[in-house]
């Protein structure tokens, strides 16, 4: 792609030709205005696809024999360890990470921040392709994927914290998917669903924080259920939800800059001047917000150690190690994020967002699996599992990259009124 | 310890009593077949008269209270001090075959003996009883030392003509 | 500018009322399981350790009560009992197996102690109360039993139970369900008669009986000879009290046969309640308090905007 635009091409941004009054059709849209020839071809060229390739040649074999032989020839089939990296990684990973959505959404449409709308749109996004990988994750998981919508509609147990998670993401996918409509009507011409969804864009943002509050602090929930499992300094039934809703803020808000930031070293030809003019600052102000909730979220961590008086547990074997969760991943990052706000650097707030990012991957698997059982014993998964886990991810990049090269994300569809 | 000492009074009071085996039934027998709840097990051929020897002659040490001779057991001395012979000492006369029967169930949880209330049937009570001995002084304690398995019994156990083909596969679960 | 906000506000207020609505709902629900002390009637075992000869002959009965699949051993093979899988532990109910029994060597003690595990059938269980789906039900006889048709297969459960009981037919492609013991109910509980296990025992290790009635005995029993059991009857008030509960002997207490001491008395779903609390509190509070917030922070701006103009 970069070749092309160095070479004068530039992608689709407008709904008719430039200079005349013909439309682009569907193909030409989905297409940038390449022809097939030049858009195979600008494939082939990228090495990603490539690495993309062997992960697909090697995965989607697995993938097929997951559902053909079962769960037990891609798991350990361990009753021990009934969750594995599907859901360690798939669910509690990246629905944190995911976060941004409901972040973005509050910051521009609640607290009326305009000076965030460059990015709003990436972070719903990224929320979105978020949650809808982590329910191809799930779908990976349960025993019996096409029994998903039970729990809607046949057979309901709403008194357990999954139930609760399972029509909050369902609920808040939907309400992710409106929100994301105008970029896809502006891309199609539509003008009635756009204005529509403009209507009640109040109405699903709160909605957005209702459900992303209760379904990420439910994560957290879930582990309540399993008191002697967890170890306790990951746990704490008292602030267990908190901890999950307080560090999906900064996980999110650091996903996004570090989305942003790749987006903006591999996707430049498609980012606008507005977004990209805007980026540092508004990397800037999502590290404010990100270190506010980091310094909030170490508060409650050690509130919860005294609350349960567990300090002494942290002499052990497995204290050491929340201590170096806690340091890696909170303290350093809220550290970088410090110095890069006070020092207005950008480069120091991106790295801080990476750790940031791996700090809260750190947590989610400790408390999943890492820490899990941690009185019988550790589990490493299975190798197939870890080839479905990357497959799957492999597909939420490919599906975001393919995303970003089209709707109007990272840069302004021409003709609009602002 | 307690069946020693219990020899001599077991000897006195026995000199002064109607000899149980010469009582009618199955006591009279010198061996015989304690059969009644075979099913995955043959019945077990009981040499009476050997064991009345390798007790000491204490009948209480295996009919608790129901021999005329004072019990051993402290539980049992607290209402059966002195309680005569019964009518029939047998153990299938206390302990019943069909211990699982409702009518047999309500009938223990209704008593208001305490210490019958749980009183377990014939198969357990040869169990109980027989075991305990057994592996104190070094009798005969494995299955089929005592009765042989039945087919029912193989069938039961996947054992013998129904052993399962041995396979490398452990229960499941874990790493394999 | 005004009616708009209006008019989303009011919308944004009714997405949210029927969430509200249906959750709250189901809080109510929550409530009122935690507040469930266990049916009055309800049956139970008590299984007294002291008596077990570790012959598994219960295991046998199970196997062939429950139709599970031939085992990998006869039932007559005791090196089962050396057995030790990953991490050192003994053996655990499986999709093949929903009870096994372990030996304990116990330090000071000449004999080994055997230990029967199968599922405990909690009166508040964790199982139960994890479920999204609604698949376990606790029946009146004291069953906690299992609905295959309409499980997802999320593996909750198995999170959730205290004592690692249910496991999960794997090697399934088409219809991988949870496999654990159902207290015999369909064949048996639900006729009053004791399950299968209890009545092969050889020993009679195993009393059936109103879950009352077994909690008297057992104390009762305790008492009578208090030089042999523990003080303690393992299931009365763990986790919220289990319907099968056990007895141990002074030499050989409770967690040193494998059984969890660090339960606590709580029922689990008591661990969850501190959530399922705020939940309604989100629902109702959220939308008024965001709503607040967009207004001030509009108000602001639209302010700045005319005076910018003026
Ligand atoms: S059948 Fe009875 S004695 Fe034998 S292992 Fe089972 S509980 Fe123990
Ligand atoms: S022991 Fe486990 S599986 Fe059985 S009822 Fe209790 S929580 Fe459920
Ligand atoms: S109660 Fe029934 S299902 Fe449960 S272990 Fe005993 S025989 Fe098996």
């Amino acid at each position: 792609m970069k070749t092309y635009v160095t070479q004068g091409f530039e992608p689709i941004d407008t709904l008719k030709k430039p200079g005349s009054d013909t439309p682009w059709t569907l193909k030409e849209k989905l297409l940038l205005g390449l022809s097939s020839g030049e858009y195979v071809k600008q494939l082939v060229r990228n090495p990603f696809n490539w690495i993309l390739a062997i992960i697909y040649a090697v995965g989607i074999p697995i993938i097929l024999g997951r559902f053909y032989y079962g769960l037990g020839w891609v798991t350990h089939s361990s009753y021990d360890y009934p969750w594995g990296l599907f859901l360690g990684w798939g669910l509690f990973c990246m629905v944190p990470l995911s976060a941004s959505g409901f972040m973005l959404g509050t910051t521009v449409e609640l607290f009326g921040r305009k000076d965030f709308k460059p990015i709003e749109r990436l972070g719903l996004l990224n929320g979105l392709l978020g949650y809808f990988f982590a329910v191809m994750f799930l779908q990976a998981d349960l025993g019996q994927p096409w029994r998903l919508i039970y729990p809607m509609f046949v057979s309901l147990g709403p008194a357990a914290v999954l139930f609760l998670v399972a029509w909050h993401v369902a609920t808040y996918l939907t309400v992710q998917v409106a929100e994301l409509v105008p970029a896809a009507s502006e891309m199609m011409g539509w003008k009635a669903p756009k204005k529509f969804v403009k209507s009640i864009v109040l109405g699903l943002t709160v909605a957005g924080i209702i459900l992303s509050t209760l379904h990420q602090g439910a994560l957290g929930a879930l582990f309540t259920y399993a008191p002697g499992k967890v170890h306790p300094l990951w746990y704490s039934y008292s602030f267990q939800w908190f901890h999950f809703f307080c560090s999906s803020i900064f996980a999110g808000l650091s996903m996004l800059i570090v989305v942003s930031t790749l987006s903006k070293w591999f996707l430049k030809w498609r980012c606008d001047a507005d977004f990209l003019g805007s980026l540092d600052r508004i990397t800037l102000g999502l590290s404010k917000g990100a270190s506010l909730a980091l310094i909030t979220y170490l508060i409650i961590k050690l509130t919860a150690v005294a609350h349960d008086n567990e300090w002494g547990l942290l002499f052990t074997g497995w204290g050491q190690w929340y201590i170096f969760e806690l340091s890696f991943g909170v303290i350093l990052p809220l550290i970088l994020y410090t110095v890069a706000i006070r020092n207005q650097s950008v480069a120091v707030a991106r790295f801080a967002a990476l750790i940031a990012v791996l700090g809260i991957l750190l947590n989610r698997l400790n408390t999943a699996l890492i820490t899990f059982n941690w009185n019988l014993y550790q589990e490493i998964p299975h190798w197939r599992e870890i080839v479905i886990t990357v497959t799957i991810y492999a597909t939420y990049i490919l599906v975001y990259r393919a995303v970003l090269y089209r709707l109007p994300i990272l840069y302004t569809w021409k003709g609009e009124s602002k | 310890m307690g069946i020693k000492k219990r020899k001599l009074l077991g000897l006195a009071l026995m000199a002064a009593m109607v000899s149980p085996w010469s009582l009618p039934g199955p006591a009279t027998a010198e061996v015989f077949e304690l059969d009644s709840v075979k099913n995955l097990y043959e019945g077990v051929s009981f040499d009476h008269d050997m064991h009345i020897e390798i007790t000491g002659e204490d009948c209480t040490a295996c009919h608790h209270h129901t021999a005329g001779t004072a019990p051993v057991d402290p539980l049992c001395v607290t209402c059966h001090a002195n309680s005569p012979e019964a009518d029939d000492p047998s153990c299938k006369s206390c302990h019943a075959k069909d211990v699982f029967d409702a009518d047999n169930m309500k009938k223990n949880w209704d008593t208001p003996l305490l210490h019958h209330r749980n009183k377990p049937g014939l198969k357990a009570a040869y169990h109980r009883n027989c075991l305990g001995c057994h592996e104190e002084i070094g009798a005969p304690t494995g299955c089929t030392d005592c009765h042989a398995m039945t087919e029912v019994g193989e069938k039961f156990y996947n054992t013998g003509k129904y052993a399962p083909e041995p396979t490398a596969a452990g229960q499941g679960g874990g790493h394999h | 500018m005004k009616r708009l906000n209006r008019r989303s506000f009011l919308k944004g207020g009714l997405a949210s009322g029927v969430t509200a609505a249906a959750v709250t709902g189901s809080v109510g629900k929550a409530d009122a399981a935690g507040d469930f002390g266990g049916y009055p009637d309800s049956m139970g075992v008590l299984v007294d350790l002291t008596k077990c000869i570790g012959c598994r002959t219960c295991e046998a009965a199970c196997n062939k009560e429950q139709n599970l699949p031939a085992p990998d051993k006869p039932f007559t093979d005791m090196s089962v009992h050396d057995e030790v899988r990953h991490g050192g532990l003994p053996r655990r109910t499986s999709e093949k197996a929903y009870t096994v029994v372990n030996k304990y060597e116990v330090e000071g003690r000449e004999h080994p102690l055997f230990r029967k595990v199968q599922c405990n059938h909690c009166q508040e269980p964790g199982c139960l109360t994890s479920c999204f789906v609604n698949a376990y039900t606790k029946t009146p006889e004291g069953a906690v039993i299992y609905d295959p048709k309409v499980c997802v297969g999320c593996r909750t459960c198995m999170i959730a139970c205290p004592f690692y009981i249910p496991a999960y037919s794997y090697s399934s492609p088409i219809n991988p369900v949870v496999k654990k013991c159902i207290m015999c109910y369909d064949t048996r509980l639900k006729f009053g008669r004791p399950p299968a296990c209890v009545e092969a025992c050889p020993q009679q290790v195993m009393t059936f009986g109103k879950r009352k009635d077994l909690i008297d005995l057992a104390h009762k029993t305790i008492k009578s000879r208090p030089s042999l059991y523990l003080d303690h009857v393992y299931g009365e008030k763990e986790v919220g009290g289990t319907s099968w509960m056990y007895l141990t002997s002074q030499d050989a207490p409770f967690g040193e046969i494998g059984f969890d001491t660090h339960l606590g008395k709580q029922p689990i779903i008591n661990y969850v309640k501190e959530f399922l609390a705020i939940v309604p509190m989100v629902l109702t509070i959220w939308p008024a308090l965001f709503t607040g917030f967009h207004l001030l922070a509009t108000r602001k701006e639209a302010k700045k905007n005319d005076e910018s103009v003026s």
